[in-house]
Formats: C-alpha cells, structure tokens, sequence
C-alpha cells in the first residue's frame, strides 16, 4: 500500500502512541528524579512556567506535563476500545442488514435510521450522571453502543452493492452458503472500507468523551486529554498565565484527529480508486 | 408510467405529469408514514431508557429537600412523603401503564409532558418552551449562514482548483473540519472573551439589562451571540465548504461541461448554471445529515457560553434527576431532528426535476 496519506497518518499516529507510552516514565525519570510529579499535592499549586515545571503545575499540586503526557493514553484507549465496540456492531448489524431482503430489509433500515437520528448526548449525559464509578472499559463501552447506528448505515448499501455483483452470483451457483459468501466473498473487499469506517469511529468516541468532560459531568476523575481540558477551563488557567495546560491537551487532541484525517483519506482512496483519479486529474 | 413513456414526445404528456405527480405524492405519503413510526419508535426507547437506568429520582429528591432544610427525617414520614410523590408524578404505577399514559398525555393532552419535579408545579413544557427560542436560534442561524457561506466557498475553490490559494484553503478547511466544536468555542472564549476583550463571551445579554425591545438590548443580545454562533459556524462551515469542493470536482469532470465550454458559453454562465446547481443537491442532503450532530454540539455551546438554552436546561435538569424535564429535552431534540430532515427530504423534489419526475 503506497499510498502517502496512510504514511504519514500513520507516522504521526504512531509517534503520539509512543509519547502516550513512554511519556509518563521518561518525565519522570529525565525531570523530577526521585519525586512523584504526578501525585496531588507534591508541589504548591498553580506555579507558572519555569525550567523545573516546563508547563507549570496544576490546581492540585501536580507537575502539568506530567498530567498532559499521562492523559493521553487513557483516551486513544477510550478512542480505541468504543471505535471498535461501534464497527464492530455496526458491521455485523450492517451485514444483516445488507444481506437481508424483502421485508426484513426494511425493517433493518428503518431501525438503522431510527437510532441514527436519537441524539445521543442527552442520552449519554443521562447515563454520565446515573453511573457512580466510571472505569475506562465502562465508558468506553457505553460510547460504543451509541456509535453503530453510523457504521450501520454506511455499511449495509456498500453490501447490497457487492451483493448484486456477478461474481457473488457465480458463488452461490458453486454452492457456497450464506456464511462462507459473507466472510469469503463480500467481507474481504470491504476491508479498507471497514478500516476507514473504524477510523471515523475513533475520532468520534475521543470527540464525544472530551465533549462530555468539557461540558462537565463527564467520567469524573478519568485522567484523559478531554478531562485536563474541562479542568483547565473550570479553573481559568489562561488567566493565571498557564497556557500551555490548556493549549498542549487542545492541540494533542487535534493532532491525533488530523492523522486519523489523513489515514481515513488514503484509506477512501485505496477503496474507491476513482477519487484519486477525479481529484489528481484536475491538477 | 404505461405505454406513455415509450413515446418519443420530448414534452412529458398530459397523462404523464399526472402520474408524476401522484407518484411525488405517494413519496411524500410514505416518507411522512417512516417519519410518524420514526418519531413513535424513538419516543418509546427514549422512555425506557429513562425508566430503567437505575437511581430512583424520588430518593434523590428527597435527599436534596433534607439537605436544604438542614434536618432529618424519621424513615416513616420520608417513606410517606415519597409516596405522595410517587403518586403525584404517576410514579407508582405499573411501568407499562406509564408508557400508556405518558404517550395519551403527550399526543391527546396537548404535549403535557408533566410537571417539573425541580420547579414544581411548573408544567416542563413550559420550561422547553421557554429555552426553545435560544437553541433553535443558535442552531438554525449558525447552520444556515455556515451552509450559505461553505457553499459558496467551497463551489468557488473547487472551481478554481488549480490555484495556490484554493489548495491553502483545502488545508485551513481540513484543519478546522477536525476541530471538535467546543474547542472551537474555547479558544473563542479564551482569546475573543477574556484575553484581548472583543465580544462578551458568557451569558445571553449584559446583566445590568433586561429584556425589552430597546435597541440597547437589541445590540447586546445580538454581540453575545456572536461568538456562540461563530464557533457553531466555523466548524460546520468547513465541513461544507469541503463537501461542496468535492461535488464541484467531480461535477468538472462530466462531459456535459465540456460540451458547455465547446459551445462558447462563458466562464460564469458555466459556474452558475452547469457546475453549481448540479453540485447543489447532493449539498442539499449534506443540510440534513448534519442536523443531529450539530445539535448535540449546540448543546455543549450553550453551556459553554451559559446561555438558558436547552443544553443547559438539560444539564440544569439532570443535577436534580428531573426526569420530566430530562425526557422533554430529549423528546424536542428527536423531534426536531426528525422534522428537520423530512423537511429537507420532502424539499428535494423541488430542486432536483429528475427525482421530480420520477420519484
């Protein structure tokens, strides 16, 4: 796959991956030698910028980067687990859907329409407030639930198209049953499309659980970018002169959608070859 | 259509516009018909949902009443009193005979939503009615001015496409596109608002006025608006602005424009005629699948800028458990999503003679 989107996205992806990982212990082992930068109340809080606190410290006493850079982990976690819980229902629903006929295949897109349409933060919201003690795999996965009624519905035309292909028909002459045409013949060609589907997903969970961070019942206490960011608005940090705790998580966040951008483009190019050629033509 | 189609007549028939036109009206019926069932079925999850997430609203009120007034009560008179509560807010039936009730007071009873649990007696269709103004204001401006503005953009760079100066705004609209909204809104806040003092950035008017058609409140209503609206614009704007680049491509590359130039037409009768209305539909449909999310995101505005919208009636709403309220918030938010895109839908006709004539 030469393909310079999905390159670059990836190298830029891969790169936040080992900041997310190494960070934490590289902060702490490089900057703050015997301390615990990462403990409430081991410095006085709010210092401003300075060599020994890069980004300052935050309301709690911690060291700021040390914050930033062990926040990111949790949410592409988040990002990751609810993304693959949503494609991977919505593929398997989509499927269904897909490859149903007659009446069952409206029913299916009515429902896929249907669900589409709730708006999902209220219902979130709801569920934000009822749930005492979040976990990372609960949030992650009540996300996901609400994000397959998108991957259904751009999944199930995609299907009914490879259904109506001659070669699928040549299969079932040869006898193959409903599941080995699914898994042999219809689901490998969709695989960049899943791929970029899945992509979309993981911006979309890591945008509703910063949203709901930010809006301030979210999964309170979850260490994540969306968390140091509501956070860092609750408690003015711009106004004491502590830019960077609020501009290094907004532009982390941005970072990893924008390579998630760019692999979701080469991954739609990759798939549908004739965007590449109408956009590059026109050159 | 019968025999008529096969003639070769390039004016569509008498016979023929009548079918057409009935077969426009039994789309528009049965578009209606999904949208009805639509509307029902998500009603009842969102009732369920509500119904069976666990925490009993009672209890909490409850606690919040004794933390108010400072003193506790024996377990029989708070039993009692939740009772009575209970019953008032038809909470002590059976959970599928609320269902029934909910829906008869809803459909038959004028929209009686119930009262309020947290502004009792106040009726919550009051309350949506009274923050209605503020969301839907926000929503439909921001979207509308960020579908004409990214539109006309986008239509301009990707006719222009070969120029430096469109390729640098395909990478300031992708940036902007991946901006989550309330970040948007945050640096709005943080920078416009507080740091270099341009616009009010919290609030729906100045506190020192109140409401009145003075040309006083007028301006400072419309100056708090602004910021709320442009980050609302910004992000939805370059998401059209992108879809529409797009169209227009694809649409330069048909042989129908070629034909255009061959004829001697000029560069603007082919830009406004043959690329942008054709390119135009499609955007038309964009409008109507952005609706639900631009919602969800005008919500987090509001709070964001504390305007007494329904986002922030909701999150007002849900430190109490109000219930009543919640599930009004919720319910306007579908139905006006739903209502929303079969406007746009029914709408499609109109633009587009093909689907017109043959839909």
């Amino acid at each position: 796959m030469r393909n310079r989107s999905i390159i670059i996205g990836s190298i830029m992806l891969a790169l936040m991956i080992i900041v997310a990982l190494a960070g934490p212990s590289v902060v702490d082992q490089l900057l703050f030698p015997g301390e615990r930068p990462g403990m409430r109340g081991s410095y006085r809080p709010y210092q401003l910028d300075s060599a020994t606190h890069p980004i300052g410290t935050d309301g709690d006493g911690r060291d700021g980067l040390m914050v930033f850079v062990s926040s990111i982990w949790p949410s592409l976690q988040i990002g990751v687990i609810a993304g693959a819980t949503s494609t991977g229902l919505g593929v398997v629903i989509g499927f269904l859907a897909g490859y149903a006929r007659g009446r069952l295949d409206t029913l299916s897109r009515i429902l896929i329409d249907m669900v589409l349409v709730i708006p999902t933060l209220p219902l979130l919201l709801m569920l934000a407030a009822y749930i005492d003690r979040w976990d990372l795999y609960k949030l992650s996965l009540i996300l996901g639930l609400f994000g397959w009624s998108f991957v259904a519905r751009v999944i199930r035309p995609q299907v009914q198209s490879l259904r109506e292909r001659s070669y699928v028909d040549l299969a079932v002459l040869s006898g193959e049953n409903s599941l080995e045409i699914v898994f042999l013949e219809l689901l490998p060609p969709l695989l960049p499309y899943i791929g970029y589907v899945f992509s979309l997903s993981i911006v979309g969970s890591m945008l509703a659980e910063a949203g709901l961070q930010i809006i301030g019942l979210g999964a309170g206490g979850l260490p994540t970018l969306g968390f140091m960011i509501a956070k860092g608005f609750r408690e003015s940090v711009i106004a004491i002169g502590l830019l960077g705790q609020m501009l290094l998580p907004a532009g982390a966040l941005i970072y990893v959608f924008l390579a998630l951008n760019l692999i979701n483009t080469g991954l739609d190019e990759v798939f549908n070859p004739r965007l590449k050629t109408t956009i590059e033509g026109g050159d | 259509m019968t025999a008529n189609s096969s003639s070769r007549a390039a004016e569509p028939s008498e016979d023929q516009q009548q079918a057409g036109r009935r077969e426009v009206f039994q789309y528009a019926l049965r578009r209606f018909g999904v949208y009805l069932f639509t509307l029902w079925a998500a009603i009842t999850v969102a009732f369920f949902i509500f119904r069976l997430v666990p925490g009993d609203p009672m209890n909490i009120l409850l606690g919040n009443l004794t933390r108010a007034e400072g003193r506790q009560r024996d377990a029989e008179a708070a039993e009692a009193i939740i009772a009575h509560y209970r019953q008032i807010f038809g909470m002590d039936e059976p959970l599928p005979l609320q269902y029934v009730n909910y829906l008869r007071k809803a459909v038959l009873g004028g929209l009686d939503l119930g009262p309020s649990f947290v502004e009792y007696p106040a009726q919550t269709k009051d309350l949506v009615f009274r923050r209605m103004p503020w969301t839907i204001g926000i929503f439909t401006t921001s979207v509308l001015l960020a579908w004409i503005v990214g539109t006309g953009l986008g239509a301009l760079i990707g006719w222009l496409q070969r120029s430096r100066l469109s390729k640098l705004a395909v990478v300031i609209s992708t940036l902007l596109q991946i901006t989550p909204v309330y970040l948007v809104a945050l640096g709005l806040i943080i920078y416009v608002g507080y740091t270099w003092r341009i616009l009010p950035a919290g609030g729906p008017y100045a506190r020192h006025l109140q409401p009145e058609w003075t040309w006083e409140f007028i301006s400072s209503l419309l100056t708090h608006a602004v910021l709320p609206m442009l980050s609302n614009m910004i992000v939805i704007g370059a998401g059209f602005t992108l879809g529409m680049r797009a169209l227009m491509i694809s649409v330069l590359g048909e042989d129908y424009l070629t034909f255009a130039r061959a004829k001697g037409l000029s560069p603007f009768t082919i830009l406004k005629d043959y690329a942008f209305r054709n390119a135009l539909i499609p955007q038309v449909t964009a409008l109507a699948i952005i609706v639900g999310a631009t919602l969800n995101g005008t919500f987090i505005i509001e709070v964001l800028f504390q305007l007494p919208g329904l986002g922030t009636l909701f999150v007002q709403a849900m430190g109490l458990r109000d219930f009543n309220t919640m599930q009004a918030v919720v319910l306007f938010s579908i139905f006006a999503v739903l209502t929303l895109t079969l406007v746009v839908d029914l709408a499609l006709p109109l633009l587009d003679p093909r689907i017109r004539r043959t839909a």
